[in-house]
Order: C-alpha cells, then structure tokens, then sequence
C-alpha cells in the first residue's frame, strides 16, 4: 500500500500542496499531469531523497516519513534512467540485487542479454529505460515508482515491457505509482488514477 | 569577402596574442635553464643540499595533499551538496589564503603555532616544533594550498549529478555509501586534477614557508638562499636542477591521468 497524508513539498517557485491518497497493495496507481506539475517531485517524496515539509508517507503497514530511502525498500525509476555511467550494464542491473537470480531472471524477462556487453553511454533511450528497470526490479522493492519509464520506447516494445515490468510486480504484490502522459496507458493500467496540477491532486 | 577578411584578422590577432602569452610564460623559466647550462644543473643535481632540498619538498607537499584529501573531501561534499546558513561565509574564508599575500599566511602561522603560541607551547615537550621543522613546512604548505584542493574538489563534486546519488539510495546504500560507490568515482577526475593543482602549488610555495622554517630547506628557499648568498651565478644551478624536477614530475603526472583515462 501507499498512502500520502497531507503530504507538502517546498521548493524554489513550487510546492506540492497536502497531498493525499491511497494505492491499495499490490495495486498500480497512475498519475497523469502536465510538465511540471510535480509528478517527480512527488516521487521523490516518497522515496525519501526529495524532503517533506508537512504530511505522512506510509509504505505498506509503516509510516516511513522519518526513515532515510534505503530503509523505504521504494525502487524508482526515473524518466531519464539515470544510469550509473561509470559502471557496466551489468553492474547496474546489479548495484542494489538482493540476490544473483534475480539479475538472471530479469535479464531473461526484459531481453537484456545482448545489452550487458555495451558500455552504458552506447545505450538508446528506450535501451537505458530498460536497465534502469531491471535495475529497480532487482532490488526487490515493496513498492514501485514509475516515472514515465517506458517514454523512451516505440510502442511495441513499449507494451511489452510494459506488460512484462507490471504483471512481475503484480506476481510479487509490489505495489505501483506509474507516471505518464498516455491518458490510453492511464486507464488500461491504473486501477486507481490521480491527475495532478500545479502541485494539487484531483482523483479521476 | 568582408566577412572572410574580419575571419583572418580575428585568427591574426588571437594566433598574436597567444604567442606572446606563450613567449611570456616561458621565456623567463627558459632563460634560466639556458643560462644555467647542462653541465651546471647536472653539477647540481650532485649536490647532496640540493637532493635534501628536493626531497624534503616532494615529501612535505605529498604529506599536505594527503592531508586535504582526506579532510577537504568530506568539506567538498558538504559544500556541493548540502545548503547550510553561513555557506557563503566557509566559501570565503577557504579562499582566504589564496588571496592573501603568503609572507602574511606565515606570520599568522607563526602567530598561532610558534614557540610562544598555546600550540607551540603544548607540544614543545613532546620534543616537537612548528618552526624550523618539517612539520611547520607542511603546515604553512597546507594552508596555502589546501583551499585549491577543496574548491576543485567542490566543483567535481557539484558536477555529478544529485540524482545518481539518489537512485543509489533507493537502492538500499546510505548516504555515505553511494557516495563512495557513485559520487567519488564519478568526480575522480576532477579530483586527481584538483590534488595534482594542489601538490603543484605546495611545491612552489616560498613566502609563508621562509618564516615558518629557513632550516631544514625546501627547493625554493635553498634557491632563494643561494641566492642572497651567493648571487646569481652560484644560484642558477640550482633553480635550473629545481626546474627540471618540477618538469618531470609534471610530465609523470599528466603521463598518468593519460593512462587513466578509459
């Protein structure tokens, strides 16, 4: 579960303003807005590496608000991917694995075999998307975040991940915060969906 | 036409005004290699004051860069990375000693750690001193050089984007940790450059050295001695054999960083 009490977020030129909802377990919650609305930042904030000023964040049975993002067990993944560039494919894929068979079966499910021989900088977009996926997955994380990760992609690969990324996370109840522009992808995925504007949440 | 013809007078005029830069910065430094002669600087470099004095030089300086990486990193990181009230007062006063004249950086050094300081008074039987000893070289070294270390260090640091920081943390590193595995790999670089600025510059530093410790000496004050003492003929020998070693250990370096490199 994910559940945001009144959650508030400042920075320069923008707050998020007392945001709040809920993702029931092993469900996946899609969150649309315009650029700038805050959608990252609201990722951010439940991971724990962006601060709140006010409000509550509860992953699963606990109330993390206090707790520094590696305790969160919360994977993110960002729009850019950000991959560590100073390191391999496959040492990306390994940086936080709680074991080697998950790297393995990961690599399997999202076809990343041809990809751990290339240096990182080499990589397209959708290819970094990808990694940085797996590289989340393998954390084994409670809970999924989701920004815009399959953008980079054309869209029939894009399905398929999509479709590979989110049933091995409803295999293993993670619950998910998906965010993306597709309204299409919004509605065929989110169970429960939420737009945000200007840093206000409004429930669809 | 017009516009080619304002092209080549701009090319002209940069092509002249980077030769005469390049003329100024080395005509001096050459002259005096020339004049010492290859005879002379080898005479030198046989010279057992000379070897003292480059040892010690090489030693001290290596000691101080040690000293602000393992300090001046954790200082970095704090200045890159986390806003704190006062930011802009640390920023100053560690560029404080680069702005200031060094002969004054030695009197403070003096002032505060020389025989009749509380410093120099705490240590002193314990058998050690700040003046006139390697200690006090590496001191005076330290405090002038140190902040070239930090603010280099800062801006590698700074380079690196917070974000790969924070994907490390999701994935279960504390902060220190993706700090060591992400951030200082990836400001390696800057980081070798800013300890390689740093050395350099403790190696050359003369003004805060010669009133902290005339004895034992470094490179630039036995040059320096020889040649209130002796005069210029007797010192260029010297400086020459000291130019060289400066040369070659600046070649070794950037030799290095080339290998270094993927």
């Amino acid at each position: 579960m994910i559940q945001l009490a009144d959650l508030t977020v400042h920075l320069p030129g923008f707050t998020l303003d007392r945001v709040s909802f809920t993702v029931p377990s092993g469900d996946v919650g899609v969150i649309t807005g315009a650029t700038g609305a805050g959608k990252t930042t609201l990722l951010e904030a439940i991971t724990g590496v962006r601060d709140v000023a006010r409000g509550r964040v509860t992953l699963g049975d606990t109330d993390v608000t206090q707790q520094p993002p590696e305790r969160r067990n919360a994977g993110l993944v960002y729009q850019h991917a950000w991959l560590f560039p100073h390191l391999s494919v496959q040492q990306n894929v390994a940086y936080g694995a709680r074991s080697g068979s998950i790297v393995a079966a990961l690599k399997a499910l999202l076809r990343l075999e041809p990809l751990m021989p290339k240096p990182v900088s080499t990589l397209s977009g959708g290819e970094r998307q990808l990694v940085a996926l797996a590289r989340a997955l393998a954390r084994e994380p409670a809970t999924l975040l989701l920004d815009e990760p399959f953008a980079a992609m054309d869209s029939e690969l894009r399905d398929g991940v999509r479709t590979a990324v989110l049933g091995w996370a409803a295999e293993r109840c993670i619950t998910t915060l998906l965010v993306t522009h597709d309204a299409v992808e919004a509605v065929q995925v989110g169970s429960v969906r939420f737009h945000l504007d200007r840093g206000v949440l409004t429930v669809k | 036409m017009t516009h080619s013809l304002s092209r080549s007078l701009l090319t002209a005029i940069a092509i002249l005004c980077g030769s005469t830069l390049l003329v100024a910065l080395i005509l001096p430094v050459g002259t005096l290699v020339g004049s010492a002669g290859a005879s002379g600087i080898l005479t030198a470099f046989g010279d057992a004051d000379v070897q003292r004095a480059i040892l010690l030089t090489i030693v001290c300086a290596s000691s101080a860069t040690l000293l602000a990486v393992a300090g001046g990193i954790p200082v970095a990181y704090v200045l890159a990375r986390i806003p704190f009230r006062g930011r802009a007062i640390v920023e100053a006063l560690l560029e404080l000693p680069l702005v200031i004249p060094h002969p004054v950086i030695g009197m403070a050094i003096l002032l505060s750690m020389g025989r009749q300081s509380v410093v120099g008074r705490t240590i002193a039987p314990l058998g050690l001193a700040i003046v006139n000893s390697p200690v006090g070289i590496v001191i005076a070294m330290f405090v002038v050089s140190a902040p070239l270390f930090i603010l280099g260090a800062r801006e590698s640091i700074a380079r690196v984007d917070p974000r790969l920081e924070s994907v490390a943390r999701t994935l279960g590193d504390d902060r220190w940790r993706a700090v060591r595995r992400v951030t200082l790999p990836l400001a390696r670089n800057g980081i070798v450059n800013a300890g390689t600025a740093m050395w350099a510059r403790a190696t050359s530093e003369f003004g805060a050295i010669v009133l902290i410790a005339y004895h034992p000496r470094v490179a630039s004050v036995l040059a320096y001695d020889r040649y209130v003492t002796y005069g210029l003929p007797t010192a260029l020998p010297v400086a020459g054999a000291l130019v060289i070693v400066a040369l070659l250990i600046l070649v070794c370096v950037r030799a290095t960083r080339r290998v270094e490199r993927p």
